[in-house]
């Protein structure tokens, strides 16, 4: 039942962004009759500060929302497998120097890094994306070399070895086939969590600027005017609850599915 | 014990290095970025001069060491002010709110979990799992404004923001601590549940104790170890998930000074920011960890 929620309500943040797209909603259209006023027919969810569709704006912000998730969780995926691999099948000395790089990017709390790394390059979309993948791939990187340290000794890695396979062959055709199930699991939780964080970047002022749409940036706007216009900042927080929840117990099932990781 | 001390040394260094190394990841000229391209070129000079950006990298780095340990951390660009002096002023108010946040947390997570325990499998403890597990993947910049909203927009009890009144900081430390008593309840739930079938509770039933000695002296008692490392590391994410919380309530901290460093593109200030709250959190780890083999001699013989 939780599961069939929450595909579809993922299904349904799909299915509006198309129907936005389909019915061209301008999120950069200002109507200043309508600022801050609440919900009406013409206006599903009310407007913001400069009278600007809510709606249209949150849709407009799945999209990027979307984008900057998707694209990070790729490079810091990749980046991540690769040094990953690096340290777990060679070992010693590289494994050492690698380890000790990961340590010290953990020894960060949370968001902090990517706080600072987005604080010295700068706002932007692109810089944001800089920031987030900076210190995503630390993860991935752990999980890989656990793996690989543990698969690189299997009978199969060394019986390809013996019939002189090349160590990207024996990466690429012997191992990683065995870690997708993980790193499929792996990557469902960074899409919520790269979600969260560029959220938490934007609504800092660190992350998308405006006039584009983001929800965390929508967030903080709703937390400056809540005193007058509650719905804006209560409408864009539900919605960002309904997309996380769905993604993690999304990312719940397909966990226990797969059956790869134990509850933390 | 001394390959732990060691590995915290390199990882203190290695921090060190990374938030050193900050101020070039600037793109272009950062004295430029900070003083904004109107500035004349006797004041870029003199700041250039002052953060020591001419010299050789070697050497920055020595001198950005030498500097730290004397408790320098430079002087702010925006105020002129020893950043030291900043830190003192932030630092307390935003221990003040970790600590509190760190007891609701506890306060509420703790009974919860135990609770859930003793209801294994009913509904009660679905319902406290299932409101647990999802309240601890809301963000903070998601529960701040919504318990705003709730409890000082529609109810009026508490004050919107800012430091004004004693009861302002009950809505930022709930957000901070609503968190990690999700993560408590979780764990309590666990640790409780594993030590409720060992033999020494059955032995203790059969005793004749009652249910609440038994689960309060025998079970609770040992179960608490996990729980008290799970304290420790969230202490540290609570120091910077304050980041996010004291910039909702306006909360004078070190980390609403963060975010206004970073708007004036103050980075000095930034710098030393970041590096107190990841020092702060290696600290609290490095003390966790050693007080964990201390309270449980079996992990110094599995290591």
């Amino acid at each position: 039942m939780i599961k069939t929620l929450s595909y579809s309500i993922l299904l349904f943040w799909l299915l509006a962004v198309l129907l936005g797209r389909l019915f061209q909603l301008d999120p950069n259209q200002i109507d200043l009759n309508a600022i801050l006023s609440s919900p009406t027919t013409v206006y599903w969810l009310g407007n913001d500060d400069l009278g600007r569709s809510i709606l249209a704006r949150l849709l407009h912000g799945v999209e990027v929302s979307l984008l900057v998730s998707v694209s990070v969780t790729l490079v810091t995926m990749a980046v991540g497998v690769l040094i990953g691999m690096l340290a777990g099948f060679y070992g010693g000395k590289i494994d050492q120097v690698l380890m000790q790089v990961t340590d010290v990017f953990l020894a960060f709390p949370g968001i902090l890094l990517a706080i600072a790394f987005a604080a010295v390059l700068g706002p932007g979309l692109l810089n944001l994306m800089i920031a987030l993948s900076l210190t995503g791939w630390v993860s991935y990187a752990r999980l890989t070399r656990g793996q690989a340290l543990s698969l690189r000794d299997r009978q199969h890695v060394q019986a390809a070895l013996s019939l002189g396979a090349s160590v990207p062959r024996l990466i690429v055709k012997h191992i990683l086939p065995l870690l997708t199930s993980v790193l499929v699991v792996e990557a469902t939780y960074s899409l919520a969590s790269v979600m969260i964080a560029e959220a938490s970047l934007s609504f800092l002022g660190l992350g998308i600027q405006a006039p584009n749409a983001s929800w965390g940036a929508m967030l903080r706007d709703g937390v400056r005017y809540m005193l007058v216009a509650p719905h804006y900042v209560l409408i864009v927080g539900l919605s960002l609850m309904s997309l996380i929840l769905a993604i993690n117990l999304g990312g719940d099932s397909l966990r226990d599915g797969l059956d790869v990781r134990q509850e933390r | 014990m001394i390959k732990r001390l060691l590995s915290f040394c390199t990882v203190v260094f290695g921090v060190l290095s990374l938030t050193f190394l900050l101020i070039h990841l600037v793109p272009g000229d950062p004295v430029e970025v900070m003083l904004g391209e109107s500035a004349s070129l006797a004041d870029r000079e003199a700041l250039r001069a002052d953060l020591g950006l001419n010299q050789p990298i070697a050497k920055q780095f020595g001198s950005y060491l030498s500097r730290l340990a004397h408790a320098d951390f430079g002087v702010s660009i925006h105020t002129k002010t020893p950043i030291i002096a900043l830190i003192k002023t932030r630092y307390p108010a935003t221990l003040k709110l970790a600590c509190l946040a760190l007891l609701i947390g506890v306060g509420i997570g703790v009974p919860l979990g135990v609770y859930a325990a003793l209801k294994a499998g009913h509904w009660q403890d679905l319902l406290v799992t299932i409101i647990s597990v999802r309240l601890s993947a809301m963000p903070a910049f998601w529960l701040g404004p919504m318990l705003m909203l709730i409890f000082a927009v529609w109810l009026g009890y508490l004050p919107v923001s800012g430091m004004d009144s004693p009861s302002s900081i009950v809505l930022p430390a709930l957000t901070l601590g609503f968190g990690l008593s999700a993560i408590l309840t979780r764990m309590t739930r666990t640790s409780l549940l594993e030590v409720l079938n060992d033999d020494f509770i059955r032995t203790a039933r059969a005793k004749g104790l009652s249910e609440p000695q038994v689960i309060l002296h025998h079970a609770l008692r040992a179960a608490l170890l996990p729980i008290i490392t799970i304290v420790g590391l969230q202490m540290g994410s609570l120091l910077a998930g304050t980041v996010i919380t004291e910039t909702i309530f306006s909360w004078d901290g070190v980390g609403r000074l963060l975010v206004e460093s970073i708007e004036k593109r103050d980075y000095p200030v930034t710098q030393a920011c970041v590096l107190l709250v990841a020092l702060s959190y290696v600290v609290v780890n490095l003390v966790t960890d050693l007080l964990y083999r201390w309270a449980d001699p079996r992990i110094k013989l599995a290591h």
